[in-house]
């Protein structure tokens, strides 16, 4: 090839930009929607958590912090004496029970037990054995069935994608501020673009905030060439500003009365504000190096860097006070905690909902774009090559049928036996199994087919979940209303919601016919197209 | 608190309007002409100065952290419900 | 062609997009935690160096990405990678061997 020639066809930056962001997108972008969708639906967590165990009662006025903490140690301590380390985290008007774990030797699994307990009579709360939002929770950055560790690389690496599809994406664009708030309706491919554009500018500083946080959140794993040059006390000071983990140390061997825990909660919420204290850990409750922990609640602070009193157990002294952290670190905490959110207050929760669910539907659209934009292409409509026919089936999957495993999880929920063996297991079994039997429906129907039929189960499997909840316990939508209980008729009004829109995405796929195809030009090798139908056949129907 | 939230969405819906209204494209669609120079400056301004205003209503009611977060959020809503209102207009119109 | 000829043919037209993936891939991945090693000459403590390395790798990572896909060649592409980590190269053995403890 001359010189001349191949300058002239040296593609521009916004060019190879797009291509990057099309590539990144799609090879990440059927995980980056569960990610996405599943993290989503976290910012939720604790209410689809008490949906979940309808036994435990509608959160009352909760009871003195102090008291919660000295009656949940008590159960604890009554059941696993010798314990060296226990931790409650006491109760909040979002999460109203205690919730405890402790080391325990005899337990199965890596010696911890754990709990959920009433916060007024530190009882233990007996609700069916379920993951609740949890499971969503954990998903989003552990996947399933699979080590942590690998789950946690898959989406380290997903997230890179991301993050290079949002910056090549921003380069891409190049009429981001005049397309600002453009959409051409019923264009076909150009809809889809400006309803992905739009998607992704709009909410641009929450999905760069967010992909960027979310590998923050596991850097220690990812790039931890940094800290393995420095020595272990170094090493330490950096990763306790992540976690708030103080190990338990050693015990002196000796007996010593532990002082009440109400004294400990008090100096906290003297220092914090009534709302103050987050956390209570013992370390050797009733030895003589008995050390008790105060950690601030998060949903105080924007930074999730740790800050707690650490109190000699015996003698009530107060031993150090972490509540300063240098600005890299604050930096860091910071991002994660935007990424977690856990300040957020009802209407910004609801924003943090509404821009993430955004951003699923900006990879949503992403993924339906490319498809949407090849087969206006194919020589074949027919016989689409075979790239196009995975990415085609794998898009009903990964978007539609994850709607219906979703729902499919609720569903167990209400419908397996409380008694039943693995319970909790087995409601996320029945997830992968629903979004298994929708892979093998995207697969065997014709994809348009598939596509109706699956948002429409979606669809009918939300709008019911609320019949079926009035049917299998005692607090129907009806009720919840009367009762002024937001967080089971909050829920249950979105799950209606979500359905009218995947009611209204199934019927608007249903009555959607593509365009005609426009007579091909000089293409010698094909053989001249005849007068098109009125009705357009074939193509996806 | 909540009124506090509903005034910095307000604002921020009002200043994308603004800056929606100073574009040609959406003087067409809304307006069916172009307004005059003078005219598109001074919805610029104005857009600019309500979500700054916005800004600061979110900073003072909830502090630096917790109100450049839910300014952040509510922008983005905003924006996107400006964004839906021209998509609803322009479908109304038949275009 | 013949066989041969045609293989070699295709090796060279993809030859260049395979070095470019590699190069963002794992390359970019080496420049981002070279950065991470560096970082810790950085002034102040060592715990904060270490955490703006850590922070700001992931930043280093994906520019080097879209850096080795929007210069005109791959040999480019590794050029910029080489460049930028002999620049931080002798900040991370400083550091390796003790520098900032």
């Amino acid at each position: 090839m001359s010189a001349k020639q191949t300058v002239a066809q040296a593609p521009g930056i916004r060019q190879t930009m797009s291509d990057l962001h099309i590539w990144t997108g799609l090879l990440a972008g059927w995980i980056l929607y569960a990610m996405f969708l599943t993290g989503t639906v976290s910012y939720f967590k604790d209410e689809i958590s008490r949906y979940m165990r309808p036994e435990l009662p509608v959160a009352q006025a909760l009871p003195d912090a102090g008291r919660t903490a000295e009656q949940v140690a008590a159960a604890i301590l009554a059941q696993t004496p010798g314990t060296p380390q226990l931790g409650i985290t006491l109760p909040t008007p979002r999460n109203p029970t205690a919730s405890a774990f402790w080391r325990d030797p005899q337990a199965k699994g890596r010696g911890f037990g754990s709990g959920v307990f009433d916060p007024a009579t530190g009882a233990r709360l007996d609700a069916r054995e379920t993951r609740g939002g949890d499971f969503f929770y954990a998903f989003h950055f552990n996947f399933h069935y699979m080590p942590v560790i690998w789950g946690r690389w898959l989406a380290g690496l997903c997230a890179m994608f991301m993050l290079v599809a949002i910056v090549s994406g921003v380069i891409t664009h190049k009429k981001i501020f005049t397309d600002f708030f453009t959409f051409r309706w019923g264009k076909g491919q150009r809809s889809w673009l400006d309803a992905h554009a739009a998607l992704s500018v709009l909410g641009l500083p929450f999905h760069f905030m967010i992909t960027w946080s979310g590998l923050i959140t596991l850097m220690v794993l990812y790039m931890p060439w940094g800290l393995q040059s420095l020595a272990p006390p170094a090493r330490q000071a950096v990763t306790s500003e992540m976690r708030f983990f103080v190990p338990p140390g050693k015990p002196a061997g000796e007996a010593a009365p532990l002082l009440p825990l109400a004294g400990f909660v008090q100096q906290a919420q003297a220092r914090w504000g009534p709302d103050g204290a987050g956390t209570v850990q013992v370390n050797h409750a009733g030895d003589a190096n008995a050390r008790v922990l105060v950690a601030r609640q998060q949903a105080q602070r924007v930074s999730t860097t740790p800050q707690y009193l650490l109190f000699d157990g015996v003698s009530g002294a107060l031993l150090k006070t972490k509540d300063t952290s240098g600005p890299a670190a604050t930096t860091q905490g910071v991002l994660y905690g935007l990424h977690l959110g856990r300040f957020a207050d009802i209407a910004t929760r609801w924003l943090y909902f509404l821009v993430s669910l955004a951003g699923t539907a900006m990879v949503g659209t992403g993924l339906v774009l490319w498809t949407v934009k090849r087969r206006a292409r194919l020589p074949d409509p027919d016989k689409p090559y075979f790239g196009f026919r995975v990415a085609e089936r794998l898009n009903i999957a990964a978007i539609a049928g994850l709607s219906v495993a979703m729902t499919a999880f609720f569903w167990g929920n209400r419908l397996l036996p409380m008694e039943m063996a693995q319970r909790a297991n087995w409601e996320i079994h029945l997830f992968f199994i629903a979004w298994g039997l929708a892979l093998a429906w995207a697969l065997l129907r014709r994809p348009k087919r598939a596509w109706v039929e699956l948002l429409w189960l979606a669809a009918a499997l939300l709008a019911l979940t609320p019949v079926l909840n009035a049917l299998t316990t005692s607090r129907p939508l009806w009720r919840s209303l009367a009762q002024g209980d937001w967080v089971y008729a909050g829920l249950e009004l979105t799950l209606l919601a979500l359905a009218a829109v995947h009611a209204a995405l199934a019927l608007r796929t249903a009555r959607h016919q593509p365009r005609a195809r426009p007579v091909r030009k000089g293409g010698a090798s094909q053989p001249p197209v005849p007068a098109l139908p009125a009705e357009p056949v074939g193509e996806g129907a | 608190m909540t009124a506090a939230h509903m005034v910095v969405f307000l604002l921020c819906a009002a200043g994308f309007a603004a800056l929606a209204l100073a574009m040609d494209r959406h003087q067409q669609d809304v307006l069916g002409r172009a307004l005059p120079p003078r005219a598109t400056q001074l919805l610029r301004g104005a857009g600019w100065a309500l979500l700054l205003a916005a800004l600061w209503q979110a900073v003072g009611a909830k502090g630096w952290a917790l109100g450049l977060v839910a300014y952040s959020g509510h922008a983005s809503a905003a924006a996107g419900l400006v964004f839906v209102a021209l998509l609803a207009w322009n479908r109304w119109r038949g275009q | 062609m013949t066989g041969a000829a045609a293989l070699f043919a295709k090796a060279r037209s993809v030859g260049p997009l395979v070095s470019r993936i590699v190069a963002a891939v794992c390359g970019g991945y080496a420049l981002a935690a070279l950065f991470s090693v560096a970082a810790l000459a950085l002034p102040g403590p060592l715990p904060e160096a270490a955490m703006t390395g850590m922070v700001a790798s992931f930043l280093v990572y994906a520019g080097a990405v879209v850096w080795v896909f929007a210069v005109r060649s791959a040999t480019r592409a590794w050029a910029g990678l080489a460049v930028a980590a002999l620049v931080l190269l002798p900040l991370a053995l400083w550091v390796r061997h003790g520098g900032a403890a």
